[in-house]
């Protein structure tokens, strides 16, 4: 009931008749997605007894605790990067000349197209001990000794803010551009100068773009596998990485599910709190 | 009219080989209310645009109380304006955008609530300090950003076609709160304008733009009754032109022939003109005399058709090789009474009431 509850208050006035068009997506949002994860919170806790004791053991012990800090902090300094970076650059995007912004935007959306893997190794290559980024700190007289920057967090954070950089430019230029240049100028007149006009008008106008890219980043950085798999090192474990080795190595779905879980149960009330903050519908 | 306050110098303004604005110059007094008046792409825009600081002029100077105000940006210029299209600031309360120029200028908070609520009033929105202007009309959108325009008390408000988006019965409500507002307050007004009517309406002077240039300066009558240009004797009020040719000329006044062989002595002439150039010769349809029958008139032609408009008639008179003449007369002019299509009339006039403009040499 909750569901057509909410359909209907979401949905744009057609309601007559028209949530029977909607069974055949809710079938597949049931079968594909709502009962493989009632299944893996019924395995969470059932299996290999019935009991939260997975939940304990994930929550009781400080390497796992471990692995949520260190997913947690990589996933927020990711975010920050990410917005700290994707902001000037979604800022220039939308004031560009038109035919520059469709070249950058070119480069950009053919890396997202590039396959994920080939561009993890790349960076694997960039950030070794003998990678350019060494050799060329080194030859500049910058640095003696090889930095750590593969095999780590640090390797981590570098990939991943690299790979979550489009999905906090894209929203973000859309948003930017739809700021009508009138209220900047009307700003202007009023006294305001770059830095206000920035801080009064086009930061808080944007921050819906802002707030939608940084949770988009958080919550993929979260159960991101890939890339802390390949440039991170063994002792520092990222929580996807810790259920695939339940799962796969372990063969463990009851702790692989509850560890699931809890990141799942975090997503969706990060998710509920950019609803309830950042809403552009519901601001207005 | 006080010493001159504002004083533009001759401001060009050129795009690539597309010059936008050339050479205009004018002096605006205190309290004064000036209108930019001219089609789209005449330069009146652009002008108001250079004063607000958000085009550079590529030559020229523009003075505020003695003052150059090129290289002030346009934050510290502490210029209000309106614009065209609605610009308050989506994400604050009608009270906050007023508050914003406030704000910026760091006034004591009490101040800024004291004048928020004294702009609001000028502008008969008294308690929507809390509304978002997604919530409201586009005429109660305008009137706000007249408050925060004025809210710091500028020398000079500039308002680029504010009513332009919003209907015509809303259009000349938020005019009359103009007026009242400029008797009120005492600001300088720059308003640019296509709309002959809103210019006439608001202005003090009138500055019509052409092509990039002013082609006159005047008070309402004063464009009507003595235009300079066969431009602003179009763009102000209604007219007839007929084509005639000089006889002689005294410089001032001219001696034409009109299109049916007949002689018209007097009639100001304007640019400098030699016997057998052609002039066009304008006629004001209110300011045309219609006799029925072939009488005595300067112009002989054929009731083409008869128009009611309410307070007056409006009667199109065909003639041979001219253009109809539209005439409008006064609904119950007993002579005229049942004036029907395909009577014969003839035209009279006073020559001190047209205008001759030098037509270029037939290509």
């Amino acid at each position: 009931m909750a569901l057509w509850a909410t359909a209907g208050a979401t949905g744009n006035g057609k309601r007559d008749g028209s949530l029977g068009y909607l069974v055949p997506a809710l079938l597949l949002v049931v079968i594909f997605f709502i009962i493989p994860v009632l299944m893996l919170l019924l395995r969470s806790v059932l299996e290999p007894e019935p009991g939260l004791q997975n939940y304990a053991t994930l929550l009781g012990s400080t390497t796992y605790l471990r692995i949520f800090l260190n997913t947690f902090i990589v996933a927020a300094v990711v975010t920050i990067l990410s917005v700290s970076i994707g902001y000037p650059v979604a800022w220039l995007l939308a004031i560009m000349p038109e035919k520059w912004s469709r070249l950058v935007l070119a480069i950009i959306i053919l890396s997202m197209w590039t396959n994920l893997l080939a561009r993890t190794y790349a960076w694997m290559v960039l950030l070794q001990r003998t990678g350019v980024i060494n050799k060329t700190l080194m030859g500049l007289g910058l640095i003696d000794a090889p930095l750590p920057l593969v095999n780590n967090l640090v390797g981590v954070t570098i990939g991943m803010t690299y790979i979550m950089l489009p999905f906090v430019i894209l929203p973000l230029m859309g948003v930017i551009r739809a700021i009508d240049p009138g209220i900047l100028r009307a700003a202007a007149l009023c006294g305001a100068g770059r830095l206000q006009c920035f801080l009064r008008v086009l930061l808080p106008l944007s921050l819906p773009g802002v707030a939608a890219g940084a949770l988009m980043v958080f919550v993929m950085s979260l159960g991101y596998f890939v890339t802390p798999a390949l440039l991170g090192g063994t002792s520092n474990m990222m929580l996807a990485e810790l259920v695939a080795q339940f799962v796969q190595s372990l063969v463990n779905w009851g702790m692989g599910g509850a560890a699931a879980l809890v990141l799942l149960v975090v997503t969706l009330a990060l998710y509920a709190v950019q609803l309830r903050y950042f809403n552009p519908n519901a601001a207005r | 009219m006080s010493e001159p306050f504002l004083n533009i110098r001759g401001i060009r303004k050129t795009f690539g080989s597309f010059t936008a604005v050339r050479d205009v110059t004018m002096d605006i007094a205190q309290g004064e209310f000036m209108t930019f008046l001219g089609p789209s792409g005449s330069g009146k825009s652009t002008t108001l645009y250079i004063l607000a600081g958000f085009q550079d002029p590529s030559g020229g100077d523009i003075f505020l109380d003695g003052r150059s105000l090129l290289a002030t940006p346009s934050h510290r210029r502490n210029i209000g304006m309106v614009f065209q299209r609605y610009t308050l600031f989506p994400h604050l309360t009608v009270g906050e955008n007023v508050a914003f120029p406030l704000r910026i200028r760091r006034r004591p908070q009490a101040e800024i609530a004291e004048r928020v609520r004294a702009a609001l009033k000028l502008v008969r929105l008294e308690g929507f300090e809390d509304r978002k202007p997604a919530n409201m009309s586009g005429g109660q959108q305008q009137r706000v950003a007249l408050a925060r325009a004025l809210v710091y008390n500028p020398p000079v408000l500039l308002m680029d076609e504010p009513l332009s988006a919003l209907d015509k019965k809303l259009r000349e409500e938020i005019q009359f709160e103009i007026r009242r507002i400029h008797q009120e307050t005492g600001v300088t007004i720059l308003y640019v304008t296509h709309d002959q009517e809103e210019a006439l309406r608001l202005s003090d002077r009138i500055a019509v733009f052409s092509q990039g240039e002013i082609d006159q300066i005047g008070t309402g009558p004063e464009l009507y009754a003595a235009p300079a240009t066969r431009f602003v004797a179009e763009f102000i009020g209604d007219s007839n032109f007929i084509e005639t040719s000089i006889v002689s000329t005294d410089g001032r006044q001219a001696r034409l022939v009109l299109p049916g062989g007949a002689m018209i002595d007097g009639v100001p002439l304007h640019g400098a003109a030699s016997p057998g150039g052609r002039a066009a010769l304008l006629l004001r349809p209110e300011r045309i005399d219609l006799q029925r029958g072939e009488g005595e008139g300067a112009l002989a032609g054929e009731v083409y058709d008869v128009t009611f408009l309410g307070n007056n008639v409006h009667v199109l008179v065909g003639m041979n090789d001219v253009a109809p003449v539209s005439v409008r007369i006064p609904f119950g002019h007993a002579a005229l009474a049942g004036l029907t299509p395909g009577e014969r009339v003839s035209l009279r006039f006073n020559a001190a009431d047209t205008h001759a403009f030098l037509e270029p040499p037939a290509a």
